[in-house]
C-alpha cells in the first residue's frame, strides 16, 4: 500500500464561509460586509456585531495591510507542515477598516525582511486544486 | 440558610500526585486532590454543599465522593481555567446559594508536537472559526503566545532579556520549593540557550505539561473561624472577556482581558496595588505575567519588563511574585497553583520562601479573550 499523498489541512467551508475560499480560488479576497451599516466582518458570522443586521454580504477589499504582528513558527504541529518550517504566521489589519484582523502568513520574505508595522498586500498561494490561501508579503 | 451576603474564605487545599504521564485517570486525580483538601481543612465529605470543577464533572465528582445533597454545582468550560470554576464557588458562597464548595482543576497531560505529527492521519476537513486559522498552519497555542509577545517587545521596546529575567527569577523560587519539578538555578544563558517553540517564545517561557489534580475548599467566614486552619478570606474577585477565544485576530494583543479583569477587581474593595504583599500572576506563556502586571496596576503598561528585570518581582523585591515559582517550574495547574500558593503565603506556610508577615495577595488565571483573578486576605 503506498503511501497517501501528504494533504494540507483543509478548511470545511459552509454557507457562511464558502464566498472567501471561493474567492480565494479566483485570487480574489472577500471579506464579508454588513449592508445596513457598512462594517466589514472577520470571522464571518450570521450577523453584525456593530447593528445586529443580518444582511450580509461578500465585497472585495484592496488586499493591503499593515502588519499587526508575526511569529516564526518553528515547531510544526500537523504533519504537511513538518517539512515546512520555519514558516512565518502573522496577523495584519486590513487597509479598510481599524482592527480588521486576519490570520495568515508571510511569503517571500525572510524574518529579517519582517518588521511589525510594515505595508503588506495579499497574494494567492494555489495549495491544491481546491485549495487557494491568501498570504501576505511585503508591499511593493 | 440566611439569605445575606456573607464573605467566602478558603479553607482547604490539596494536590493529587503531580507527574508526566502518571496513569492516573481523572477521576484518580480528583480524588487525590479533594481528599487532600478535606485533610487539610478538616472538613468530611458531608459537610460540601458544593461542587466546581474545570476538567471534572461536577456531580459524577460528588457522588463518587459521597457529596450529596449539593445546592450547587458548576463545570467551566473554555475559560480562564481554574479561576473561573473558584469565582463562581465564591459568588455563589456569598449570595448563600451553598456554604461549603470543593472546587477542582483536573488536567491530563496532552500529546506533545511529535506525537501530533505522529498519530495524524488524513485530516479531516476543519469548520467553525478554526478554518481560519489552521489551514496557514496555525491554530496552536505556543504559536499565539509567540504572535503576542512579537507584539509587545515592538510596542513596548520589551526585550527577550527581561524575559529571561522573569524565567530565572521564577527558578530562584521554585529552587525553594518540593513540590516544584524544576528546581536547579539557572542563569540568563540558561534562557538563551532554550529553543525557540515560536520566536520570540522559548521552551523555558511555557508552562510545563504534565497529569494534576488541584482542589481547594471555600465555605463562609462562620464555618472558616471554627476549622483546622488559618482562614484566608476572599477581599475581591472579578472574571472578564473581551473577545471569542481566537487569540490569533485579538483587536489589542497588548491590553486584554486581565485590564478588565483589574479594573472590576479594584473597585470590589478598598485595599489597592500598593496594598497587596505577594503576587501570583498567571505564567503560561512568560508574557500573561508581564501583562497581569500591567493590568492589575503594579506597573505601568509597557513597564512590566524593566520591572521584572530591576528585582521587584523576587523574593524580598516589592512585589514578590510567582512565589512557588510558577507552572513553568511546577507543572501546568491552570491558575491552581496560584491560589494554593497564595493561600500558604497567607497562612504562614512557606518555609524558606515565605514573604515575611503576608497578610494580602493576589492570583490570576488567564490572558487574552479571558481572565479572572482574586484578592485574598488573612488577618
Amino acid at each position: 500500500m503506498s503511501t497517501p499523498e501528504l494533504s494540507p489541512p483543509r478548511p470545511a467551508a459552509d454557507a457562511l464561509t464558502a464566498p472567501f475560499w471561493d474567492g480565494c480560488r479566483e485570487h480574489r479576497l472577500v471579506i464579508q460586509r454588513c449592508r445596513a451599516c457598512g462594517h466589514y466582518l472577520h470571522l464571518p458570522k450570521p450577523v453584525c456585531r456593530f447593528c445586529l443586521s443580518t444582511d450580509l454580504g461578500y465585497e472585495a477589499v484592496s488586499g493591503r495591510a499593515t502588519l499587526y504582528t508575526y511569529t516564526v513558527a518553528v515547531q510544526p504541529f500537523h504533519p504537511y507542515y513538518a517539512d515546512k518550517v520555519p514558516y512565518l504566521l502573522a496577523t495584519v489589519e486590513l487597509a479598510e477598516q481599524p482592527r480588521l484582523m486576519l490570520f495568515t502568513r508571510l511569503t517571500e520574505c525572510t524574518e529579517d525582511d519582517v518588521r511589525v508595522g510594515m505595508p503588506v498586500e495579499v497574494v494567492f498561494d494555489d495549495v491544491t486544486p481546491d485549495l487557494t490561501l491568501p498570504l501576505f508579503r511585503p508591499a511593493s | 440558610m440566611a439569605r445575606k451576603q456573607q464573605r467566602a474564605a478558603i479553607v482547604g487545599v490539596g494536590y493529587s500526585t503531580i507527574g508526566r504521564r502518571t496513569g492516573l485517570t481523572p477521576q484518580e486525580l480528583t480524588v487525590q486532590a479533594v481528599r487532600a483538601a478535606l485533610d487539610d481543612a478538616g472538613l468530611q465529605p458531608s459537610d460540601v454543599d458544593g461542587f466546581s470543577t474545570l476538567g471534572g464533572e461536577p456531580l459524577s465528582d460528588a457522588k463518587m465522593l459521597g457529596m450529596q445533597p449539593l445546592h450547587m454545582f458548576f463545570s467551566g468550560g473554555m475559560s480562564p481555567a481554574y479561576s473561573h470554576a473558584a469565582l463562581m464557588a465564591v459568588a455563589a458562597i456569598e449570595a448563600g446559594m451553598a456554604h461549603t464548595v470543593v472546587t477542582t482543576r483536573i488536567i491530563q497531560q496532552q500529546p506533545s508536537g511529535s506525537e501530533r505529527l505522529q498519530d495524524a492521519g488524513p485530516p479531516p476537513p476543519i469548520g467553525g472559526d478554526m478554518q481560519f486559522l489552521v489551514p496557514f498552519g496555525g491554530g496552536i497555542p505556543t504559536q499565539w503566545a509567540g504572535m503576542l509577545t512579537r507584539r509587545r517587545m515592538a510596542e513596548f521596546g520589551e526585550t527577550e532579556d527581561h524575559y529571561a529575567a522573569h524565567v530565572v527569577t521564577q527558578r530562584h523560587h521554585a529552587s525553594m520549593n518540593d513540590d516544584a519539578f524544576f528546581r536547579d538555578p539557572i542563569t540568563k544563558d540558561d534562557y538563551f540557550a532554550s529553543r525557540y517553540v515560536a520566536k520570540p517564545l522559548r521552551l523555558l517561557d511555557c508552562d510545563y505539561p504534565c497529569d494534576s489534580g488541584s482542589a481547594i475548599i471555600y465555605t463562609t467566614e462562620e464555618r472558616a473561624r471554627d476549622l483546622r486552619q488559618k482562614p484566608v478570606f476572599v477581599e475581591s474577585y472579578a472574571l472578564g472577556s473581551i473577545s471569542d477565544l481566537n487569540f490569533e485576530i485579538l483587536e489589542d494583543m497588548v491590553a486584554t482581558a486581565p485590564h478588565h479583569v483589574g479594573e472590576q477587581l479594584w473597585s470590589r474593595t478598598d485595599l489597592t496595588p500598593a496594598d497587596i504583599d505577594c503576587a501570583q500572576l498567571y505564567d503560561g506563556f512568560t508574557f500573561i505575567t508581564f501583562e497581569w502586571l500591567e493590568a492589575l496596576g503594579f506597573c505601568g503598561k509597557g513597564e512590566a519588563g524593566p520591572f521584572v528585570a530591576e528585582g521587584n518581582t523576587r523574593l524580598g523585591g516589592s512585589l514578590p511574585t510567582n512565589t512557588d515559582g510558577g507552572a513553568c517550574n511546577v507543572g501546568r495547574r491552570h491558575g491552581a497553583n496560584f491560589c494554593i500558593e497564595a493561600t500558604r503565603q497567607l497562612r504562614g506556610q512557606c518555609g524558606e520562601r515565605q514573604v515575611p508577615g503576608a497578610r494580602t495577595a493576589v492570583w490570576s488565571n488567564g490572558a487574552g479573550p479571558f481572565g479572572g483573578a482574586m484578592v485574598l486576605t488573612a488577618e
